[in-house]
């Protein structure tokens, strides 16, 4: 029996098991000075061309298709917003694919390319919450030093910006990724996932100035950045007519034992808190459909309810059920909460930590919301500009606010807003800065991206082309793939010891050949 | 040539090791005291107030 066979059950015969594989891809905002968003393809190519760590170029797409849809389709191909085309200069030649994304599989086993005009930073997948806060936090000091190298090259200010719109109607994405059991069906999924996807923004919102999309006659201060952007409830798009829940079928893993979440729907938090809680939430949360429950409340319009709580500036945040009658977002959490803490106290120490500070932190929302502004993003930014309006004697609709707003989310230190806060010590840390510094160019010890990792600092020269599933390489003249699928349960460990005490290649080929011991 | 591990990891593994508990073992408490904010009200008065009008993006995932 495989190891993937053993734990396909897992789920179901032993509801504590909570450790999951995960990791988050942001697309960074970019503002090069006298460019504008029709050169930011280039800019962005530039950009990541200017990382001077150990890499190697060559994605590996094995078995990744956007189009395939886990519901059992594959769609013919995927929506696009049309405002882009005006950014398209008429007669440029086409540039090739792997040109054009500028691959570069780091070190650190992380995956930094240029995604339609945007840094893409996708973190190594992580089993633990302070390892993806340290790889997250990771990616945002390796995107600042390439915006400076490119700036120094060019002589011209670049700012990078961890955010999630324009202000204009453009948005772009903070993506996460959960491995989860393929016996979860696709309608239990959806089904179970919306109402918490829909109301997480509450403690895991990165807060927005105004309204995209529509329009209001009153100005707002929003929880999120990204829900004006969702029209649908599920489906397998992203960059236009964008769904609450992406089924997008591409698990990185053996696919007939796995499936991945990839939730869309999140904001870029700059809060260390607010980017462990979100995933840990959402990790017990599907851990809960993994398990059997689906919760008791369905609601009757997620599309509108999503953005209903965002501009809901009474902060009551409450939506229609299907069945009639309302409920709040609070109720909604706490709904989940419950039950994860009936099937997973005690099932790890990140579970518990996540328990305890979701109550905490819906406790404080429904006391006071300052008392979580030193953790949740849109109540510090709210905090933060409040506190200037009242000084200079402005409101929401005053241009400089949605310009405070984009610079709570620039990354550069001497002028971002969520950095001054942070160097003020009122924001709460998970990772020091020191283990962040060694996330840049070390992959998490416990997954498989430490083979990756070591592929790339120390056979990089043989690697063909590298992926979340596997590696292509050569040796000794023969072509050979190493096929990570299988490698996503905890027992990598071993194989990562294992490899880590080789000084060749071919000794890594001889551990990856090496039958394996009898049970 | 295609290279499988998934026949050798189905040893029996070791029990996980405990978590590290993070920096310094866990998270901190709580601070809920309003920041002072006089540094970033000089910060946030530097700030262009037209670079939001200015911030166009090409739209991502």
């Amino acid at each position: 029996m495989s190891v993937g066979e053993r734990l396909q059950g897992a789920p179901t015969d032993s509801p504590k098991r909570m450790q999951r594989l995960f990791g988050i891809e942001t697309e960074y905002g970019i503002a090069v000075e006298g460019k504008g968003a029709g050169d930011l393809i280039q800019e962005s190519i530039q950009l990541v061309r200017s990382y001077s760590g150990s890499f190697v170029t060559g994605w590996n797409y094995r078995g990744e298709d956007a189009r395939r849809d886990m519901r059992g389709f594959t769609v013919e191909r995927l929506s696009t917003n049309p405002d882009d085309a005006q950014f398209d200069a008429p007669g440029r030649p086409p540039m090739s694919m792997s040109e054009e994304r500028s691959d570069r599989v780091l070190a650190n086993g992380a995956r930094f390319y240029n995604d339609h005009g945007h840094p893409e930073y996708s973190t190594p997948e992580c089993s633990q919450l302070r390892d993806l806060v340290a790889h997250d936090r990771a990616g945002e000091r390796i995107v600042l030093e390439c915006a400076r190298r490119r700036s120094a090259a060019i002589g011209v200010p670049i700012s990078i910006y961890k955010n999630n719109t324009d202000f204009h109607g453009a948005s772009y994405g903070t993506h996460e990724g959960y491995l989860m059991s393929r016996e979860v069906p696709c309608d239990i999924l959806i089904a179970g996932m919306l109402p918490f996807l829909v109301t997480r923004q509450i403690y895991a919102g990165a807060g927005k100035v105004g309204v995209e999309v529509d329009r209001l006659d009153t100005p707002v201060y929003q929880l999120s950045q990204r829900a004006d952007f969702f029209s649908v409830e599920a489906s397998v798009d992203t960059l236009h007519n964008r769904p609450i829940v992406n089924t997008r079928d591409e698990p990185h893993a053996t696919p007939r034992l796995y499936r991945r979440l990839h939730v869309i729907v999140g904001d870029a938090n700059m809060s260390e808190w607010a980017t462990a809680v979100k995933v840990g939430t959402t990790s017990l949360a599907i851990g809960l459909l993994e398990s059997g429950w689906t919760p008791p409340v369905r609601l009757k319009n997620p599309v509108g309810a999503i953005k209903e709580i965002s501009r809901d500036q009474t902060l009551r945040w409450l939506v229609t059920r299907e069945e009639g009658g309302t409920i709040s977002a609070l109720e909604i959490q706490r709904l989940y909460l419950a039950e994860a803490q009936r099937r997973f106290q005690g099932a790890t120490p990140d579970a518990d930590w996540t328990l305890s500070e979701w109550e905490m932190v819906l406790d404080a929302l429904e006391r006071d919301i300052l008392l979580a502004a030193d953790r949740v993003d849109w109540i510090a930014k709210r905090q933060l500009l409040e506190q200037f309006m009242g000084a200079e004697g402005l409101d929401w609709t005053d241009p400089v606010m949605q310009s405070l707003d984009l610079a709570y989310h620039d990354l550069d230190p001497e002028l971002g807003l969520y950095q001054g806060l942070e160097q003020e010590g009122v924001m709460r840390r998970l990772v020091t800065d020191r283990r962040i510094e060694g996330a840049m160019t070390c992959p998490p010890q416990d997954t498989r991206a430490f083979l990756r990792g070591l592929f790339v600092s120390r056979h990089g020269s043989a690697v063909r082309s590298i992926g979340w599933n596997g590696v292509a390489f050569t040796h000794e003249g023969e072509d050979l793939l190493f096929d990570m699928n299988p490698l996503v349960e905890p027992n990598v460990q071993l194989l990562n010891e294992e490899m880590s005490a080789t000084s060749s290649l071919a000794e890594v080929v001889q551990v990856i050949k090496k039958p394996a011991a009898q049970e | 040539m295609h290279i499988r591990v998934e026949e050798r990891t189905t040893r029996p593994t070791s029990p996980v090791p405990d978590r590290k508990e993070g920096d310094g073992g866990g998270p901190n408490k709580p601070n809920v005291k309003r920041p002072d904010t006089s540094d970033l009200l000089k910060r946030m008065k530097r700030v262009d107030p037209n670079a939001a009008r200015r911030y166009r993006q090409r739209s991502g995932e």
